[in-house]
């Protein structure tokens, strides 16, 4: 998984590290229980609960029929799979997940190549530029959704003219613009760092070399951009994949279920239609669909840009 | 693409005068669309600031007209958002989550963190593995049996369920803490060792010392994420009005006084972003050397 590729990257140093050391196994191991039962108990913490919701999914239990709880096997996953709405529901999460973060992260490029320059007032334009990034998400969601979008009072009828209700007509869209304006400052800020590492002795040499700028970008930049790109692109997607206060404060999933995601999916069938086994299913699902967006969206961008190997 | 054209104007402009073709001009035009371009991003960014912040002045009646420009400024309402709503109780909550959540991550993240970056045993790659996936598990899947495990014992309605697993350790933080960790050489560890450290001292006296950064990155960022949060404070105490953070109570601003007061709701959604912008100017950098360092080197 290149999740996993991603976060192993120090290995080597690790092993550097780490000559094999023939010290008594007896000594090290006296040395190293103390931190033992703070990893071991970490790591039962986080799983328990996943565990259990794996156990719930193979359960028929509804919380307004008590004592109906017993094994079903499959049957939940089935159920899920056959149900048009959960579909409708990934395939939005998809959407949503793979659009926002690629252009979140091609703004934040854009805006990172802008910054990466030197201009009057860089620190404050940076500044403001991250705001974004920093406000309540919840008060990003309900910003958009009166000031842009509101068909009598928002910027955007106001612009363009019309009374576009823009949350009724073009939800999941709405909903994308501004989870895209929530993230491209991370993604900026991810970008510039990784610009701001650049050798700048290497650049010159390509300018003498006759470089022009296009191809310094695309052999020299972009390569040496590959792994903060990854990253952004990873921790982008985990987060955006659980997108859940913007959907729950424009548009509570609707019209009808048209902006529906998972996670919000998930949330409306635990706990306002309190059936345990089918919403722990649908999460066994969104758990897999996760990895499974990660890594997809990571190779596809890297065979479109083909800078993923060789570098470092 | 655009990309193409944001390079410094004036090297590109020597560039080609030293390649003996095109005129200077271009270079003060490449200037000029770059940035106006700039500009325009920056706008888009900023412009629904912009707009609460002047809506935010303007009075009841105005608030609800489409003009952007206050007729007459009303500070007041600024006092009036706390007049009108309990916003200490909501801050002092938000508060309490965020910041007792962050001393827990530190107390419980570090030592597993450390386990996991200086430690080797069969299995520790399973195990940060396994941490990873925690880090990939989104809330709403494991929160039913959480729920009814904080619900078994009448917890719900408060803030607790959300700070005790905190305490528990932070998948999150945990990895990045591993990564700040292993930079430090293992050479000032074993010297500290040989001089009869105990495994804890090393930990205690020499590491966290030097990897003070990654503290400080783990903690805004566990921070950020607990003062953000939406979800968890709206399942464990969306009917309890008394734990509400500041997150929930803004929704709900809006919800209880309907469309009616808009300049207040603007306020409050200041009031609310202010904190958080101030947390981040002291600490910019080392959040940004925090997110860098998550997995590139």
């Amino acid at each position: 998984m290149t999740a996993v590729e991603l976060a192993l990257p120090t290995t080597t140093s690790q092993d550097r590290d780490h000559p094999v050391q023939p010290r008594s196994d007896r000594g090290a191991w006296k040395r190293r229980a103390p931190l033992l039962p703070a990893l071991v108990f970490t790591i039962a913490v986080t799983q328990v609960p996943f565990l259990l919701t794996v156990f719930y999914s193979f359960q028929s239990w509804n919380l307004v029929r008590p004592g109906s709880q017993h094994f079903v096997g499959l049957r939940n996953y089935v159920d899920v799979f056959a149900d048009s709405q959960f579909r409708g529901a990934m395939l939005n999460t998809v959407v949503l997940t793979v659009v926002c973060v690629l252009v979140a992260m091609l703004l934040g490029l854009g805006l990172a190549l802008l910054l990466d320059r030197a201009f009057l007032g860089r620190g404050v334009v940076r500044t403001l530029l991250i705001t974004p990034f920093l406000i309540l998400p919840a008060a990003g969601a309900l910003l958009w959704k009166t000031t842009m979008f509101d068909p009598t009072y928002g910027l955007l009828n106001f612009v363009l003219g019309g009374e576009t209700d823009w949350l009724s007509e073009f939800p999941l869209a709405s909903v994308m613009a501004q989870v895209v304006w929530q993230w491209t400052p991370f993604m900026m800020l991810l970008i510039l760092a990784g610009l701001q590492s650049q050798s700048k002795e290497v650049l010159e040499a390509a300018q003498v070399d006759g470089a022009g700028r296009w191809r310094t970008f695309a052999s020299i930049t972009l390569p040496q951009l590959s792994r903060f790109l990854q990253l952004a692109a990873l921790l982008g997607a985990i987060y955006v994949v659980n997108s859940f206060d913007a959907i729950f404060l424009m548009t509570q999933g609707g019209p009808g279920t048209a902006s529906t995601n998972l996670p919000y999916y998930i949330y409306q069938r635990a706990f306002e239609g309190f059936d345990i086994g089918q919403s722990s299913a649908m999460g066994v699902i969104v758990v897999i669909l996760t990895m499974i967006v990660s890594t997809f969206t990571l190779r596809l961008m890297f065979r479109a840009f083909d800078v993923s190997g060789g570098v470092r | 693409m655009s990309v193409s054209t944001t390079w410094p104007a004036a090297r590109g402009a020597n560039r080609s005068r030293r390649a003996g073709g095109r005129p200077r001009r271009q270079g003060l035009l490449s200037w000029v669309a770059l940035h106006s371009l700039g500009l325009a991003l920056g706008l888009m960014f900023l412009l629904p600031f912009v707009f609460v912040l002047l809506t935010a002045f303007m009075s009841d009646q105005q608030a609800l007209t489409a003009t952007l420009w206050p007729r007459e400024w009303h500070p007041e309402n600024f006092a009036e958002v706390f007049t009108s709503a309990p916003m200490l109780r909501y801050l002092g909550n938000s508060l309490l989550y965020a910041v007792l959540a962050t001393a827990g991550m530190l107390l419980s993240s570090v030592p597993a963190a450390y386990a996991l970056a200086r430690l080797r045993w069969r299995g520790s790659n399973l195990a940060f593995l396994l941490v990873i996936a925690a880090m990939l598990l989104p809330p709403q899947v494991v929160a039913v049996p959480l729920y009814s495990l904080w619900a078994n014992n009448h917890l719900t309605g408060t803030l607790w369920p959300l700070i005790i697993p905190y305490f528990l350790g932070d998948a999150f933080s945990i990895f990045l803490l591993r990564q700040f960790f292993l930079t430090v050489p293992q050479d000032y560890l074993d010297a500290a060792r040989v001089d009869g450290c105990s495994e804890l001292s090393v930990l205690v006296r020499v590491l966290l010392p030097m990897v003070r950064p990654g503290l400080a990155a783990a903690s805004l960022f566990t921070f950020l994420y607990t003062w953000n949060d939406y979800f968890g404070p709206l399942l464990y105490t969306g009917e309890a009005q008394q734990s509400w953070t500041l997150s929930l109570a803004l929704a709900s601003f809006r919800g209880a006084h309907r469309d009616t007061q808009w300049n207040l709701t603007m306020a409050a959604t200041i009031v609310v972003m202010l904190p958080v912008i101030l947390l981040f100017l002291f600490a910019q950098k080392s959040f940004v050397r925090g997110i860098t360092f998550t997995g590139v080197k």
